[in-house]
C-alpha cells in the first residue's frame, strides 16, 4: 500500500480492519460456506482470448457503457449524466463523504458468516468507483468492467449511495482476464429504488468474487438480477439489511452453463430486521457438460421483524448425469408472525413436453431450447423494466441457440 | 391404388417390463379412408398410436409399418410430423412459459423448413391461425396462454384440432379424442375433423364408444382385443359393439391364442 496515498481515516480503518483479517485458506476448509466452493486458479488457461463477452455478441450491442473500467483504470464516457468519483481518490482525502460508509457493510457482513475475500477488498482496493444518486434517471447507468492479464488480484472497491426517493438502475457487464475480487457497499435511503443487473459473460477463466452488501431504509427498494453465461468459477454474494418498515426487495438468478466443468456460485443472505418487509429470491440453473451449481439463500428474521414476507425458489435442470445443483435453503426465524416459504427442485427436462412439441414437427434441439428458456422465465420476470426484460431476453434466446452446439 | 400406411405382423412390448402389448397387428389404409379402432381397455389401441407417432418406450419385437413406402419406424418423431403425421393426444400435454402461438408457429415453420419449403412469415401466420381458432371457437385468450396452460378438458381437445389444421397432416390419429367432451364439444370437434377431411387425408380413430362415430363416420371399424384385431366390419360393427359389448370378441382374442 506504500505507493497509495490514503487518508487518516482509512489508514486507521485499515488498521482496526487487519486485526481481525482472516485468510481464505484456513475458512474455505472448515467452514460450511465456503466448502464446495471453486475458486482456484486455473493455470493452463493463461492466455489472452476473444473480448466476447456481454456488451457484444455476435456483433450486436447490448448496451453503450458509461464507465469502463480496464483493469486498474476508469473510463467515463463523455457526456455522462452521473456523478461518479474514484474510490482511490476517495479514500485519499480527509474531508470525503465516503467516510462515514466506507468499510461499514463490509464489516457486518462478517457477522453471520467469515467473508476473508472481502476483507482483503478492504484492506488494498485498487481500483473503483463512489457513486452518489441525488436525482432518479430512467437512463440505466452500464458500467463494463475488464480485467487485462497485467493486472494481479484486481481489487474493485466500489460505494453506491442512492438518496430518499430516488430511483436508479445499474447494469454491471464485462469479463475477467485475472483474478477479480469485488466489493460493492450499497445505501438506500427512505424510498430509495434500485435495479442491480449483473450479467456475467463467457470467458470469465479467472476466479472472480463479487460482493454486494446493502444496507436499506424504510420503503427502499433493491432488485437484483443476475446472468451468469458459462462462468468458470465466480461466486457472488448478497447480504441484505432490512433495516426499515415496508421494504421489498428481490433477487434474481439465471445460470446457463454448459462448457466441461464450469461452475457458478450464488449466495444470498437477506436479514430481515424491521416489520412488514418483503423479499424474493429466485434462482435457475440450467446444468449439462458436468457443470455444478451452487444456491445458498438464507433467509433470517429478527425477532421485530413480524408481517415479514419471505420467498425463496430455487430450480435447476441438469441436461446431463454429472452435472450438479448444491442448493442450501435456509430460514432462520425468531419473529411469531411471518411468511416464509423456500422450495428446491432438480429435474431433467420434461419428457413428455418435449414428445409433444417433437410429434408436431418441431426440431428436437428446438425444442429444448424453448423448453429452457420457459424454465427460466420466472426469473427474467422478475425484472420490472420490460425494455430491458425483453433486450435481456433475446440476448439469452440468441445464445440458447447454441447451447447444444458446443 | 399404393397403400398410404401398412401394418404388417406388428409386435411390440413395453422397455420397462418384458411385456408384449401388440402381438401381430397387421392393418392398411388408403388415402381419404376412415378408420376407426376399438376395443377395450388394455387392448393396446394407444400403444398402438404411440408406436406410430414415435414416442419413446416401447421396443419393436417384430413386424413393419410403411408409410408412403418408407420405413416410418427408422423415422425420428419430428420427421414423422414433417411426413404428415400427426396424433391428437388423449391428454393433450401444458408446456408452462411456451406461448401458445410461438409454439404453433415454430411448430409450422419447422415442418416446413424440414420439407424445404419456405417459412410462413408473421402476418400470414396471424392470418391463418386467427381463422382456424374462429371456426372452433378458440378465444384470443386461449391462443395468448402458454400451450394448454389453464384450459379445460374440451379446450385442449378443441387445441388439439387446431393444431391439426393449421399442420395440414395427411394421416391423422385421434386417440380417443372423444374423452372428456360434452355434446356441443364433441360436435365441434368433429366438425373441425370432417372439415378438414379429403380424398387424399386418412384417419385412424381411437376410441372406446360408438358415439364419436356417429359424427366422424367411419369407412372400416376394427375390434382390437389383446393387441391384435380380432374383427373388422363397417359401421355396422360398431352399433354392435355399443349395443352388446366387447364380451363376444374377448373369447375371439382368447382363440386366436
Amino acid at each position: 500500500m506504500s505507493h497509495v496515498n490514503t487518508s487518516d481515516w482509512y489508514n486507521s480503518l485499515r488498521q482496526e480492519l487487519e486485526c481481525n483479517s482472516l485468510s481464505i485458506e484456513k475458512v474455505s476448509r472448515r467452514s460450511e460456506y465456503w466448502r464446495k466452493s471453486n475458486l482456484d486458479i486455473v493455470s493452463d488457461l493463461v492466455q489472452e482470448i476473444s473480448e466476447t463477452d456481454l456488451i457484444n455478441l455476435n456483433g450486436t450491442h447490448l448496451y453503450e457503457p458509461e464507465l469502463t473500467i480496464v483493469g486498474d483504470i476508469m473510463e467515463l464516457a463523455s457526456g455522462k449524466s452521473y456523478k461518479i468519483s474514484s474510490i482511490m481518490d476517495e479514500i485519499a482525502d480527509e474531508g470525503s463523504f465516503t467516510k462515514n460508509y466506507f468499510g461499514k457493510l463490509e464489516e457486518k457482513s462478517q457477522k453471520l458468516v467469515p467473508r476473508p475475500l472481502a476483507r482483503d477488498n478492504s484492506l488494498s482496493p485498487k481500483v473503483g468507483y463512489a457513486l452518489s444518486l441525488p436525482e432518479s434517471s430512467k437512463k440505466p447507468l452500464v458500467i463494463h468492467n475488464k480485467t487485462k492479464t497485467s493486472v494481479n488480484n484486481c481489487f474493485q472497491r466500489n460505494l453506491i449511495i442512492v438518496n430518499k426517493g430516488v430511483e436508479a438502475t445499474i447494469i454491471e457487464t464485462g469479463n475477467n482476464l485475472s483474478v477479480f475480487n469485488s466489493v460493492t457497499e450499497i445505501y438506500l435511503d427512505e424510498n430509495a429504488k434500485l435495479n442491480y443487473l449483473d450479467l456475467t459473460g463467457e470467458n470469465n477463466i479467472f476466479p472472480k468474487i463479487s460482493h454486494k452488501f446493502c444496507d436499506m431504509a424504510e420503503k427502499s427498494t433493491f432488485n437484483h438480477f443476475g446472468l451468469r453465461l458459462n462462468t468458470k468459477s465466480t461466486r457472488n454474494e448478497i447480504e441484505l439489511h432490512l433495516n426499515g418498515p415496508g421494504i421489498n426487495t428481490s433477487i434474481a438468478n439465471v445460470s446457463l452453463i454448459n462448457k466441461k466443468h464450469h461452475f457458478s456460485d450464488e449466495n444470498v443472505l437477506i436479514n430481515h430486521n424491521a416489520y412488514e418487509c418483503k423479499s424474493r429470491q429466485v434462482f435457475k440453473s440450467v446444468l449439462e457438460n458436468d457443470c455444478t451449481s451452487i444456491v445458498r439463500g438464507k433467509i433470517y428474521v429478527a425477532p421485530e421483524a413480524q408481517k415479514t414476507d419471505g420467498y425463496q425458489s430455487s430450480r435447476s435442470l441438469l441436461l446431463n448425469e454429472n452435472s450438479r445443483f448444491l442448493c442450501k435453503p435456509e430460514l432462520e426465524i425468531y419473529a411469531d408472525d411471518v411468511i416464509c416459504s423456500h422450495g428446491s427442485t432438480s429435474s431433467s427436462l420434461d419428457k413428455e413436453s418435449l414428445f409433444y412439441m417433437l410429434s408436431r414437427g418441431v426440431h428436437k434441439e428446438k425444442a429444448k431450447e424453448m423448453l429452457i428458456t420457459a424454465f427460466i422465465s420466472e426469473a427474467l420476470d422478475e425484472i420490472e423494466d420490460e425494455g430491458i426484460k425483453s433486450a435481456l431476453s433475446n440476448y439469452i434466446d440468441i445464445w440458447t441457440s447454441n447451447f447444444f452446439h458446443e | 391404388m399404393a397403400n398410404m400406411l401398412n401394418i404388417d405382423d406388428l409386435k411390440v412390448s413395453l422397455e420397462e417390463e418384458e411385456k408384449q402389448i401388440i402381438k401381430g397387428l397387421s392393418l392398411s389404409i388408403n388415402p381419404g379412408e376412415v378408420h376407426a379402432i376399438m376395443g377395450p381397455n388394455g387392448s393396446g389401441k394407444s400403444t398402438l398410436s404411440s408406436v406410430l407417432a414415435g414416442k419413446d418406450g416401447y421396443i419393436i419385437d417384430s413386424g413393419t409399418v410403411n408409410f408412403d413406402g418408407s420405413d416410418l419406424l427408422e423415422a425420428e418423431v419430428e420427421e414423422r410430423a414433417a411426413l404428415g403425421i400427426f396424433m391428437a393426444f388423449q391428454y393433450p400435454i401444458e408446456i408452462p412459459g411456451v406461448g401458445n402461438m410461438n409454439f404453433l408457429r415454430t411448430a409450422l415453420n419447422s415442418q416446413r423448413k424440414t420439407r424445404g419449403q419456405e417459412e410462413l412469415n408473421a402476418a400470414d401466420f396471424l392470418k391463418l391461425v386467427r381463422g382456424i381458432a374462429k371456426d372452433l371457437e378458440i378465444s384470443d385468450e386461449m391462443m395468448k396462454r402458454p400451450v394448454n396452460v389453464g384450459a379445460s378438458g374440451g379446450e385442449k381437445k378443441r387445441n388439439e384440432i387446431l393444431q391439426m389444421c393449421l399442420l395440414e397432416p395427411r394421416f391423422v390419429i385421434l386417440d380417443e379424442t372423444d374423452s372428456g367432451l360434452d355434446v356441443d364439444a364433441m360436435k365441434l370437434v368433429s366438425k373441425g375433423v370432417n372439415n378438414f377431411s379429403s380424398s387424399s387425408r386418412s384417419f385412424l380413430v381411437i376410441t372406446h364408444y360408438q358415439r364419436l362415430l356417429n359424427y366422424i363416420v367411419p369407412d372400416f371399424v376394427h375390434i382390437m382385443v389383446d393387441g391384435r384385431i380380432v374383427k373388422t366390419g363397417d359401421k355396422a360393427l360398431a352399433l354392435h359393439v355399443e349395443e352388446t359389448g366387447y364380451k363376444d370378441f374377448l373369447q375371439l382374442g382368447k382363440e386366436k391364442h
